[in-house]
């Protein structure tokens, strides 16, 4: 049973023969489902090389992927959404690429995904209900959204139920929890200051469950993908960093990857939004840049099929994929973050030359003080040199 | 002041004594302590022009292959390791030099100590119109100078995290990779950056005080960092020898 995902999308991709097939048996190996598809070996292997590249891995895993992915058989998978935007979802549905999109959604038999699935209501539940006792310890959960805690969790529920009793249900019996976007990893925007709603991330909610992090406003879907690839391929989740974050996603600086770092090694910044410097493509630091404090993988990865990211498209980036980024990396359009304590447009730089006039001033005044004090000074007799 | 008449000075009556004893030529800053000085002065400054730069880049460059930043950056990293090898220096003098420099002189231990501050904000807000004479530093001024190590200990710490953020050795890494999960990133760079204003502030102030000092005490304090000698009365540097170190 596969509420009818595949065929939503096999519907968007006429060039691929045999597009009526749509109902996928959970147990058929992933090749084989692929080849029932009418997707080549050609693209199959294309696929394989560019889930390989992403994991940064050395090219000679690629038959070792394609080979495990030609057997393995598709792992059951469930998507929940708590308090989301449903820009996750959005960034993994616009991959036009087509092996992303393919495996992504062949990869795995999806059995619950609300935005895309076609049951509703009673039966979507049951589906989901089916899933956590039937596949129990196997199937993989992604979480989209933040989990609110406050008064009991009221302010998110889905089918008379409470986010948090939802994921602690479904998160404790999977193999693995993925948490797509920064507020399924640590609250995100719905977490940020003042949180009414007492939002965490997942590892937070439900500290039981294995979690991979894919921070990012949205994820990167080639990451998500990469992640289940890996774990389909090696048996295993990848290498993680001290936020549970892929490694191979989060192991490097954006600043050290970023197309435009020539520019700022030579000194050549956009001053302006529209000026001479912008039009050339220079570097954005100027502009509020934080690709110097984030580590992610967005310049080679890119979204939507590699062909952008927010620095090519000439914005600064906003640090999406760091820790609490609503928090740390804002101003978005500033070098530094606001002095705790003083207003949003006083920047830390005013403050400073402010006390350093300030000190200037007063030892002028204390110098012109004390010359007259020295002036006032009676002066001793002149044998007691 | 230039308006007295010649063979006449500006000593008040409280220091009558001064001229009784002799002024001796005493040696108090130990040549490492003045290296270590000027290392570190030379090195904030710079570190001080490079890192505003890289704050925000106040000339944008034309050429392509000049590598502005990349050069800044580079100098600052250059006098990062002066800065950082002077202090060093001066931290082990703590521990080996003579009393003048020894880290027991700047940390308030002594009651008098507390004493010598309250004489020293009295004289700098003009409730008390006369200086009293130290040897060394005067307590105030140490522990003026002991925040601003910890400031510059603070500037290295967070300058090195910045550091390993993007490059660095595996001792640089096991030493400051944990701070960025403790304090993100842009945190540490904020408090990098202001703390250069400290140094600002200070610089200011340390100055003026050395001038203003060294002016009422007529006892060669500026020249003393440079030469190592200051110029004592006998009786002052006699009882300086009989305080409780
Ligand atoms: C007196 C000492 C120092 C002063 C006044 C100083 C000043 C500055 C300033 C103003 C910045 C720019 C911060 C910003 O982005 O707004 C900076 C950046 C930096 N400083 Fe320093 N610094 C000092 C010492 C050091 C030391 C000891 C190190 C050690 C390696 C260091 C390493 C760095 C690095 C790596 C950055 C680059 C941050 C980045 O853009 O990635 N600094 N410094
Ligand atoms: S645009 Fe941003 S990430 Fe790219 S070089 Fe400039 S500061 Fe670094």
């Amino acid at each position: 049973m596969t509420w009818g995902v595949v065929q939503v999308f096999a519907d968007q991709e006429p060039h691929i023969p045999g597009k009526d097939e749509t109902m996928i048996p959970p147990n058929e190996t992933f090749y084989g489902a692929l080849q029932k598809k009418g997707v080549t070996r050609r693209r199959f292997l294309k696929f394989c090389t560019a889930m390989t590249a992403t994991l940064a891995l050395p090219p000679r895993y690629v038959a070792q992927v394609a080979s495990a992915l030609e057997k393995t058989k598709k792992p059951v998978l469930v998507w929940l959404q708590f308090q989301d935007c449903a820009g996750n979802s959005e960034a993994i549905l616009r991959s036009s690429h087509p092996s992303v999109l393919e495996v992504v959604l062949d990869l795995l038999s999806w059995e619950y995904h609300e935005i895309i699935m076609a049951g509703a209501g009673h039966q979507a539940e049951a589906a989901l209900q089916r899933v956590v006792k039937e596949e129990k310890g196997k199937y993989l959960a992604v979480v989209e959204g933040a989990i609110p805690l406050a008064d009991d969790g009221v302010y998110c529920t889905v089918a008379g139920k409470t986010a948090i009793s939802i994921a602690k249900e479904v998160c404790t019996n999977a193999a693995a929890t993925i948490a797509a976007g920064a507020c399924a990893w640590y609250g995100g925007l719905v977490a940020a200051s003042p949180n009414p709603t007492g939002a965490v991330g997942i590892s937070e909610a439900v500290p039981e469950a294995k979690v991979v992090n894919l921070g990012g406003c949205p994820q990167n879907p080639a990451n998500t993908a990469a992640v289940l690839v890996h774990y389909l391929t090696f048996g295993e989740l990848p290498a993680l960093d001290q936020y549970n974050r892929p490694l191979f996603a989060y192991g490097r600086v954006i600043h050290d990857q970023c197309e435009r770092r020539a520019h700022y090694d030579a000194g050549r910044y956009v001053q302006e939004w529209g000026d001479e410097g912008h039009r050339r493509g220079w570097c954005l630091y100027k502009m509020g840049c934080k690709g110097p404090q984030t580590t992610f993988n967005c310049p080679s990865v890119r979204f939507n099929d590699s062909t952008s990211w927010p620095v090519k498209a000439g914005h600064g980036c906003v640090g999406c994929g760091g820790y609490n980024f609503w928090e740390t990396k804002s101003p978005f359009y500033e070098r530094l973050p606001n002095v705790p304590g003083f207003g949003a447009d006083v920047s830390a730089g005013k403050i400073g030359i402010g006390i350093t006039a300030a000190v200037a001033g007063a030892t002028v005044v204390h110098g012109i003080a004390s010359a007259v004090r020295d002036r006032m000074r009676t002066t001793p007799p002149p044998e007691k040199i | 002041m230039g308006s007295l008449a010649p063979g006449q000075h500006a000593w008040s009556e409280a220091h009558r004594p001064y001229p009784t004893t002799l002024p001796v030529r005493t040696y108090v800053w130990e040549l490492p302590v003045r290296v270590s000085h000027w290392f570190i002065v030379l090195s904030i400054a710079v570190l001080s022009f490079t890192g505003y730069y890289m704050h925000n880049p106040f000339i944008v460059a034309t050429s392509r292959t000049q590598f502005l930043m990349a050069r800044i950056r580079f100098i600052h990293e250059i006098a990062a390791a002066v800065f950082i090898s002077a202090f060093i220096l001066r931290m082990y003098w703590f521990f080996v030099g003579n009393d003048w420099s020894s880290w027991r002189s700047f940390w308030p231990i002594h009651k008098r100590q507390w004493r010598g501050m309250g004489q020293m904000v009295a004289y700098y807000s003009f409730l008390k119109k006369d200086l009293v004479h130290h040897v060394g530093h005067n307590a105030l001024a140490a522990v003026t100078y002991l925040l601003m190590f910890t400031f510059m200990l603070l500037e290295i710490i967070t300058g090195l995290t910045l550091y390993t953020w993007v490059r660095g050795s595996w001792l640089l890494g096991w030493l400051f990779r944990w701070i960025p999960g403790v304090i993100d990133i842009q945190h540490l760079r904020l408090l990098h950056f202001c703390i250069m204003f400290t140094f600002f502030a200070f610089v200011i102030h340390h100055v003026y005080s050395a001038v203003l000092v060294s002016w009422e005490e007529r006892n060669g304090l500026i020249e003393s960092i440079f030469t190592g000698y200051k110029f004592v009365p006998r009786h002052e540097l006699e009882e300086d020898a009989k305080l409780p170190k």
